[in-house]
């Protein structure tokens, strides 16, 4: 199947989201598991093509209601934890 | 390799009343080494103002940025320390480290920020970061 694409997403793309896709691209790294990840902002991510949105918890309620892609929302960007469980389940859901 | 945080971008023992003076003094250095013209630092103001506390990232630590623009000079990194924590009005609580991230364009930073994220993964680093009282401390803990 093709590879997952998940936008990571922050106030303008290039702060806290660019750090979230280089931890989801290490979890999936150490998993084995491919995935594509990038970055977008909240005003534009709705229109970026991809499979799955990953924000914050205080972002996410702005999108919600327009992404029509599953929104997933972290507390904690830096929770190894945390990002690991939520990338994990993501992409076991879309195997 | 590149430093993540150059030693005069970095500020310890700082102290702020509202947390729009805290992102004022942690652009200091910014300003100081002509990364940025003042209207960034009002854009980073502004940010939280329209999108709220979001740049509160993990419990402790906030960056601050705003969008790629013509009033950032140099893609640049700041970092202060505060005596009392600063609230941002976050779910996540006030935080006594605010760091700024000027980005020229959506690229030149990456690596840098990519070295900082894994260190930010790492449970005990925020605490390191805490405990360090100089900048030659803290210098040496995120560069090293």
């Amino acid at each position: 199947m093709a590879v997952p694409r998940i936008q990571t997403v922050c106030g303008f793309g290039c702060g806290s989201s660019l750090m979230l896709r280089m931890n989801i691209e290490k979890i999936a790294r150490e998993h084995n598991l491919q995935v594509e990840a990038f970055c977008g902002d909240v005003a534009s991510c709705c229109a970026n093509d991809c499979d799955a949105i990953f924000i914050s918890k205080e972002l996410g309620d702005r999108i919600k209601d327009r992404a029509k892609v599953p929104v997933i929302e972290l507390d904690n960007f830096m929770d190894k934890a945390e990002v690991e469980k939520k990338t994990l389940d993501y992409l076991e859901s879309v195997q | 390799m590149e430093e993540i945080i150059a030693e005069d971008g970095i500020q310890v023992g700082c102290t702020a009343d509202s947390w729009e003076e805290a992102i004022r003094i942690a652009a200091q250095p910014l300003r100081a080494r002509d990364s940025i013209e003042p209207s960034y630092v009002q854009r980073m103001i502004d940010a939280v103002n329209t999108l709220g506390p979001y740049i509160v990232m993990m419990p402790g630590l906030a960056m601050a940025h705003a969008a790629p623009g013509s009033d950032v000079l140099v893609s640049d990194l700041s970092l202060a320390k505060f005596d009392r924590p600063v609230d941002f009005g976050s779910d996540k609580g006030p935080v006594e480290i605010v760091m700024c991230l000027a980005c020229k364009d959506r690229e030149a930073h990456i690596a840098r920020l990519s070295r900082i994220a894994e260190k930010l993964m790492d449970d005990s680093f925020l605490g390191r970061m805490l405990a360090c009282t100089t900048t030659t401390g803290l210098y040496e803990l995120i560069n090293g």
